[in-house]
Protein backbone atom coordinates (compact mmCIF):
# COMPACT_ATOMS: atom_id res chain seq x y z
CA UNK A 1 0.00 0.00 0.00
CA UNK A 2 0.94 3.36 -1.04
CA UNK A 3 1.60 6.43 2.18
CA UNK A 4 1.31 8.72 -0.81
CA UNK A 5 -1.95 10.31 -1.91
CA UNK A 6 -3.10 9.98 -4.96
CA UNK A 7 -1.52 12.68 -7.40
CA UNK A 8 -3.96 15.52 -8.76
CA UNK A 9 -5.23 14.23 -12.24
CA UNK A 10 -3.30 16.29 -14.79
CA UNK A 11 -4.98 15.01 -18.39
CA UNK A 12 -8.54 14.33 -17.48
CA UNK A 13 -11.16 12.87 -20.26
CA UNK A 14 -14.73 13.58 -20.03
CA UNK A 15 -17.50 12.33 -21.88
CA UNK A 16 -20.48 14.37 -22.75
CA UNK A 17 -18.25 17.46 -22.51
CA UNK A 18 -19.78 19.36 -25.24
CA UNK A 19 -22.56 21.29 -23.61
CA UNK A 20 -24.72 22.11 -20.10
CA UNK A 21 -22.74 20.48 -16.84
CA UNK A 22 -20.41 18.58 -19.33
CA UNK A 23 -19.16 21.77 -21.01
CA UNK A 24 -19.06 23.78 -17.77
CA UNK A 25 -16.79 21.05 -16.38
CA UNK A 26 -14.34 21.28 -19.44
CA UNK A 27 -14.27 24.93 -19.32
CA UNK A 28 -13.55 24.72 -15.56
CA UNK A 29 -10.84 21.95 -15.68
CA UNK A 30 -9.22 24.04 -18.42
CA UNK A 31 -9.01 26.98 -16.24
CA UNK A 32 -7.46 24.83 -13.50
CA UNK A 33 -4.87 24.12 -15.48
CA UNK A 34 -4.99 20.50 -16.71
CA UNK A 35 -5.63 19.11 -19.74
CA UNK A 36 -8.51 18.28 -20.67
CA UNK A 37 -10.15 15.57 -23.65
CA UNK A 38 -13.69 15.55 -24.06
CA UNK A 39 -15.89 13.93 -26.30
CA UNK A 40 -19.70 13.90 -26.95
CA UNK A 41 -21.89 12.52 -30.04
CA UNK A 42 -21.78 15.95 -31.30
CA UNK A 43 -19.24 18.65 -30.74
CA UNK A 44 -20.84 22.04 -30.37
CA UNK A 45 -19.08 25.32 -31.39
CA UNK A 46 -18.28 25.90 -28.04
CA UNK A 47 -16.36 23.19 -27.43
CA UNK A 48 -14.98 23.33 -31.19
CA UNK A 49 -13.52 26.97 -30.25
CA UNK A 50 -12.16 25.75 -26.99
CA UNK A 51 -10.29 22.98 -28.64
CA UNK A 52 -9.23 25.61 -31.73
CA UNK A 53 -8.01 28.36 -29.12
CA UNK A 54 -6.00 25.72 -26.56
CA UNK A 55 -4.67 22.87 -28.85
CA UNK A 56 -1.95 22.00 -26.43
CA UNK A 57 -4.48 21.59 -23.47
CA UNK A 58 -8.10 20.50 -25.44
CA UNK A 59 -9.05 18.09 -27.19
CA UNK A 60 -12.78 17.79 -28.73
CA UNK A 61 -13.90 14.78 -30.66
CA UNK A 62 -17.17 13.71 -32.03
CA UNK A 63 -17.72 10.21 -30.29
CA UNK A 64 -21.03 8.26 -29.58
CA UNK A 65 -20.38 7.12 -25.59
CA UNK A 66 -21.74 3.82 -26.45
CA UNK A 67 -19.25 2.83 -29.43
CA UNK A 68 -16.32 1.60 -27.37
CA UNK A 69 -14.21 1.20 -30.69
CA UNK A 70 -14.51 4.88 -31.55
CA UNK A 71 -14.13 5.76 -27.63
CA UNK A 72 -11.15 3.07 -27.26
CA UNK A 73 -9.65 5.41 -30.26
CA UNK A 74 -10.54 8.77 -28.93
CA UNK A 75 -8.84 7.38 -25.47
CA UNK A 76 -5.34 6.49 -27.33
CA UNK A 77 -5.21 9.86 -29.90
CA UNK A 78 -6.11 11.56 -26.23
CA UNK A 79 -2.75 9.87 -25.08
CA UNK A 80 -0.51 10.72 -27.76
CA UNK A 81 -2.22 14.34 -27.92
CA UNK A 82 -2.07 15.32 -24.58
CA UNK A 83 -0.50 12.36 -22.52
CA UNK A 84 -1.43 9.33 -20.26
CA UNK A 85 -5.17 9.75 -18.71
CA UNK A 86 -5.19 10.15 -15.11
CA UNK A 87 -8.30 11.62 -14.81
CA UNK A 88 -11.49 10.54 -16.02
CA UNK A 89 -15.36 12.38 -15.77
CA UNK A 90 -18.66 9.92 -16.71
CA UNK A 91 -20.70 12.81 -17.80
CA UNK A 92 -22.49 11.68 -20.74
CA UNK A 93 -25.89 10.74 -20.44
CA UNK A 94 -29.53 10.62 -22.04
CA UNK A 95 -32.34 11.48 -19.79
CA UNK A 96 -35.54 10.30 -19.89
CA UNK A 97 -39.68 12.28 -18.94
CA UNK A 98 -41.66 9.12 -19.75
CA UNK A 99 -43.95 6.89 -16.87
CA UNK A 100 -42.09 3.54 -16.78
CA UNK A 101 -45.06 1.97 -17.83
CA UNK A 102 -45.02 4.15 -21.25
CA UNK A 103 -41.15 3.66 -21.67
CA UNK A 104 -40.87 1.10 -24.76
CA UNK A 105 -38.53 -1.44 -24.17
CA UNK A 106 -35.72 -0.33 -26.68
CA UNK A 107 -36.37 3.51 -25.22
CA UNK A 108 -35.30 1.68 -21.98
CA UNK A 109 -32.21 -0.45 -23.08
CA UNK A 110 -30.72 2.56 -24.59
CA UNK A 111 -31.08 4.25 -21.17
CA UNK A 112 -29.28 1.54 -19.49
CA UNK A 113 -26.81 1.60 -22.14
CA UNK A 114 -25.66 5.45 -22.48
CA UNK A 115 -26.08 5.55 -18.70
CA UNK A 116 -24.63 2.61 -17.04
CA UNK A 117 -23.08 0.56 -19.43
CA UNK A 118 -20.80 2.65 -21.78
CA UNK A 119 -19.81 4.37 -18.32
CA UNK A 120 -18.68 1.16 -17.20
CA UNK A 121 -16.80 0.29 -20.24
CA UNK A 122 -15.32 3.61 -20.65
CA UNK A 123 -14.04 3.17 -16.93
CA UNK A 124 -12.85 -0.33 -17.26
CA UNK A 125 -10.68 1.07 -20.30
CA UNK A 126 -9.02 3.65 -18.39
CA UNK A 127 -8.48 1.74 -15.36
CA UNK A 128 -6.89 -0.74 -17.63
CA UNK A 129 -4.63 1.58 -19.44
CA UNK A 130 -3.71 3.35 -15.63
CA UNK A 131 -2.78 -0.07 -14.15
CA UNK A 132 -1.28 -1.83 -16.74
CA UNK A 133 1.53 1.60 -16.64
CA UNK A 134 1.99 1.64 -12.26
CA UNK A 135 -0.02 4.85 -12.73
CA UNK A 136 -2.45 6.46 -10.38
CA UNK A 137 -5.94 8.48 -11.12
CA UNK A 138 -9.24 9.78 -9.89
CA UNK A 139 -12.36 9.32 -11.48
CA UNK A 140 -15.35 11.19 -11.04
CA UNK A 141 -18.87 9.59 -11.85
CA UNK A 142 -21.69 12.46 -12.16
CA UNK A 143 -25.08 10.81 -11.37
CA UNK A 144 -28.11 12.30 -10.00
CA UNK A 145 -30.40 13.08 -7.19
CA UNK A 146 -32.86 10.79 -8.51
CA UNK A 147 -30.30 7.89 -7.30
CA UNK A 148 -31.57 8.81 -4.07
CA UNK A 149 -34.79 10.18 -3.98
CA UNK A 150 -38.24 9.28 -6.03
CA UNK A 151 -39.26 11.37 -8.86
CA UNK A 152 -42.43 10.11 -11.26
CA UNK A 153 -41.08 9.65 -15.36
CA UNK A 154 -37.60 8.89 -14.56
CA UNK A 155 -37.61 5.33 -13.31
CA UNK A 156 -35.11 4.04 -15.29
CA UNK A 157 -32.75 6.93 -15.55
CA UNK A 158 -32.59 7.06 -11.70
CA UNK A 159 -31.44 2.96 -12.07
CA UNK A 160 -28.66 3.78 -14.15
CA UNK A 161 -27.54 7.00 -11.81
CA UNK A 162 -27.82 4.35 -8.45
CA UNK A 163 -26.28 1.46 -10.55
CA UNK A 164 -23.43 4.14 -11.56
CA UNK A 165 -23.35 4.98 -7.57
CA UNK A 166 -23.29 1.42 -6.31
CA UNK A 167 -20.47 0.71 -8.86
CA UNK A 168 -18.20 3.08 -7.16
CA UNK A 169 -18.85 1.92 -4.16
CA UNK A 170 -17.58 -1.66 -5.12
CA UNK A 171 -14.66 -0.32 -7.33
CA UNK A 172 -13.14 2.23 -4.29
CA UNK A 173 -12.96 -1.28 -2.77
CA UNK A 174 -11.31 -2.84 -5.24
CA UNK A 175 -9.13 0.11 -6.81
CA UNK A 176 -7.76 0.75 -2.92
CA UNK A 177 -5.35 3.29 -3.05
CA UNK A 178 -4.81 3.16 -7.18
CA UNK A 179 -7.17 5.57 -7.70
CA UNK A 180 -9.66 7.54 -6.25
CA UNK A 181 -13.34 7.05 -7.92
CA UNK A 182 -16.47 9.21 -6.38
CA UNK A 183 -20.13 10.75 -7.24
CA UNK A 184 -21.23 13.83 -7.99
CA UNK A 185 -25.02 13.84 -7.74
CA UNK A 186 -26.51 17.46 -8.57
CA UNK A 187 -30.07 17.79 -8.04
CA UNK A 188 -32.34 19.02 -10.83
CA UNK A 189 -30.61 22.23 -12.57
CA UNK A 190 -33.09 25.20 -12.77
CA UNK A 191 -33.06 24.99 -16.96
CA UNK A 192 -33.77 21.45 -16.75
CA UNK A 193 -36.85 21.89 -13.98
CA UNK A 194 -38.30 24.34 -16.07
CA UNK A 195 -38.49 22.62 -19.36
CA UNK A 196 -41.24 20.26 -17.43
CA UNK A 197 -42.22 21.67 -14.60
CA UNK A 198 -44.92 24.83 -13.88
CA UNK A 199 -44.14 27.69 -12.41
CA UNK A 200 -46.31 26.44 -9.49
CA UNK A 201 -44.34 23.35 -8.81
CA UNK A 202 -41.13 25.35 -9.40
CA UNK A 203 -41.88 27.42 -6.64
CA UNK A 204 -42.92 24.49 -4.44
CA UNK A 205 -39.44 22.59 -5.31
CA UNK A 206 -37.77 25.77 -4.13
CA UNK A 207 -39.49 26.04 -1.09
CA UNK A 208 -38.68 22.22 0.15
CA UNK A 209 -34.83 23.68 -1.23
CA UNK A 210 -32.67 24.55 2.46
CA UNK A 211 -30.92 26.84 0.56
CA UNK A 212 -34.10 28.68 -1.41
CA UNK A 213 -32.70 27.93 -4.82
CA UNK A 214 -32.16 25.22 -7.48
CA UNK A 215 -28.78 23.66 -8.52
CA UNK A 216 -26.68 25.70 -11.38
CA UNK A 217 -23.59 23.91 -13.11
CA UNK A 218 -21.34 26.03 -11.65
CA UNK A 219 -22.34 25.19 -8.52
CA UNK A 220 -21.54 21.53 -9.38
CA UNK A 221 -18.12 23.13 -10.55
CA UNK A 222 -15.81 23.14 -7.40
CA UNK A 223 -16.88 19.70 -6.41
CA UNK A 224 -15.75 18.23 -9.48
CA UNK A 225 -12.47 20.11 -9.59
CA UNK A 226 -11.40 19.42 -5.63
CA UNK A 227 -12.26 15.53 -6.25
CA UNK A 228 -9.49 15.81 -9.23
CA UNK A 229 -7.10 17.48 -8.01
CA UNK A 230 -7.09 18.13 -4.36
CA UNK A 231 -5.76 15.90 -1.27
CA UNK A 232 -8.77 15.08 0.41
CA UNK A 233 -8.83 11.21 0.68
CA UNK A 234 -12.68 10.90 -0.08
CA UNK A 235 -12.77 7.82 -1.91
CA UNK A 236 -16.07 5.67 -3.19
CA UNK A 237 -18.49 8.66 -2.09
CA UNK A 238 -21.51 10.23 -3.53
CA UNK A 239 -21.24 14.15 -2.92
CA UNK A 240 -24.92 15.49 -3.27
CA UNK A 241 -24.68 19.13 -4.58
CA UNK A 242 -28.57 19.70 -4.11
CA UNK A 243 -28.78 23.09 -1.66
CA UNK A 244 -30.30 20.79 1.10
CA UNK A 245 -33.46 19.21 -0.77
CA UNK A 246 -32.55 16.11 0.31
CA UNK A 247 -31.97 17.00 3.85
CA UNK B 1 -1.01 8.78 -44.57
CA UNK B 2 1.87 7.14 -42.47
CA UNK B 3 1.24 4.04 -41.07
CA UNK B 4 2.22 2.32 -37.76
CA UNK B 5 2.89 -1.11 -37.65
CA UNK B 6 1.34 -2.68 -34.48
CA UNK B 7 3.88 -4.23 -32.09
CA UNK B 8 4.61 -7.18 -32.45
CA UNK B 9 3.29 -9.93 -29.66
CA UNK B 10 3.99 -13.56 -28.91
CA UNK B 11 0.96 -16.25 -28.13
CA UNK B 12 3.02 -17.68 -24.84
CA UNK B 13 5.12 -16.02 -22.32
CA UNK B 14 6.68 -18.52 -20.25
CA UNK B 15 7.58 -18.59 -16.71
CA UNK B 16 10.88 -16.30 -17.22
CA UNK B 17 9.02 -14.08 -19.15
CA UNK B 18 6.18 -13.50 -16.73
CA UNK B 19 8.72 -13.46 -13.51
CA UNK B 20 10.54 -10.60 -15.30
CA UNK B 21 6.87 -8.49 -15.76
CA UNK B 22 6.45 -9.52 -12.11
CA UNK B 23 10.01 -8.09 -10.79
CA UNK B 24 8.89 -4.43 -13.10
CA UNK B 25 5.39 -4.38 -10.86
CA UNK B 26 7.36 -4.79 -8.13
CA UNK B 27 10.25 -2.60 -9.30
CA UNK B 28 7.56 0.53 -9.56
CA UNK B 29 6.77 0.22 -5.90
CA UNK B 30 10.22 0.29 -4.86
CA UNK B 31 9.97 -3.68 -4.06
CA UNK B 32 11.88 -6.74 -5.03
CA UNK B 33 10.97 -9.62 -6.18
CA UNK B 34 13.04 -12.74 -4.08
CA UNK B 35 14.68 -15.74 -6.80
CA UNK B 36 13.08 -19.11 -6.17
CA UNK B 37 8.91 -19.76 -6.18
CA UNK B 38 8.26 -19.96 -2.59
CA UNK B 39 8.03 -16.18 -1.11
CA UNK B 40 4.88 -15.32 0.10
CA UNK B 41 2.51 -12.88 -1.55
CA UNK B 42 2.06 -11.21 1.47
CA UNK B 43 5.50 -10.28 2.77
CA UNK B 44 7.04 -9.17 -0.58
CA UNK B 45 4.14 -6.51 -0.54
CA UNK B 46 2.45 -8.07 -4.12
CA UNK B 47 -1.50 -7.58 -3.90
CA UNK B 48 -4.46 -8.32 -5.74
CA UNK B 49 -4.05 -5.74 -7.70
CA UNK B 50 -0.62 -5.74 -8.64
CA UNK B 51 -1.42 -9.07 -10.12
CA UNK B 52 -4.07 -7.15 -12.10
CA UNK B 53 -1.13 -4.95 -13.29
CA UNK B 54 0.54 -7.69 -14.07
CA UNK B 55 -1.91 -9.75 -16.29
CA UNK B 56 -2.17 -6.57 -18.13
CA UNK B 57 1.40 -6.22 -18.73
CA UNK B 58 0.94 -10.03 -19.97
CA UNK B 59 -1.94 -9.07 -22.21
CA UNK B 60 0.02 -6.51 -23.68
CA UNK B 61 2.64 -8.85 -24.13
CA UNK B 62 0.43 -12.01 -25.58
CA UNK B 63 -2.04 -9.69 -27.72
CA UNK B 64 -5.29 -10.96 -26.12
CA UNK B 65 -7.20 -10.22 -22.85
CA UNK B 66 -6.91 -12.36 -19.87
CA UNK B 67 -10.36 -11.80 -18.42
CA UNK B 68 -11.10 -14.19 -14.82
CA UNK B 69 -13.04 -14.72 -12.15
CA UNK B 70 -11.88 -13.91 -8.06
CA UNK B 71 -12.17 -16.65 -6.66
CA UNK B 72 -9.13 -17.91 -9.14
CA UNK B 73 -7.09 -15.27 -7.23
CA UNK B 74 -8.21 -15.56 -3.95
CA UNK B 75 -5.91 -19.34 -4.03
CA UNK B 76 -2.72 -17.60 -4.72
CA UNK B 77 -0.33 -17.28 -2.07
CA UNK B 78 3.18 -17.72 -3.15
CA UNK B 79 5.33 -16.12 -6.42
CA UNK B 80 5.20 -19.67 -7.99
CA UNK B 81 1.34 -19.99 -7.87
CA UNK B 82 1.37 -16.38 -9.98
CA UNK B 83 3.58 -17.64 -12.43
CA UNK B 84 1.04 -21.26 -12.57
CA UNK B 85 -2.05 -19.06 -12.52
CA UNK B 86 -0.92 -17.14 -15.65
CA UNK B 87 0.37 -19.92 -17.39
CA UNK B 88 -3.54 -21.06 -16.91
CA UNK B 89 -4.86 -18.40 -17.89
CA UNK B 90 -2.93 -18.13 -21.17
CA UNK B 91 -3.47 -21.84 -22.35
CA UNK B 92 -7.33 -21.21 -21.62
CA UNK B 93 -7.60 -18.22 -23.80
Amino acid sequence: MSDSPVPAASVVLVSGGSRGLGLSIVEDLVAAGLKVAAFARTVTPELAKLADTEPDTVLAGSVDVTDLAAVTAFVRRTESTLGPIDGLVNNAAIGQDSLHVHTAPDALARLIETNLTAPLLLTRLVLRRLLATSRRGRIVNVTSICAQRGFPGLAAYSATKGGMEAATRSLARELRDRALINCVAPGFFASEMSAVLGSTQLDQIVRRTSTGRLTEPVDVLPVVRMLLTADTNIHGQVLTVDGGSNT
Amino acid sequence: MNSIDPPATVSVLDRDQIRDLMTQVLAAQGKDLPSGESADLREIGFRSLDFSELALRVEDEIGRELNFDAPGLRNIRTVGDVLDLLAELQDAT
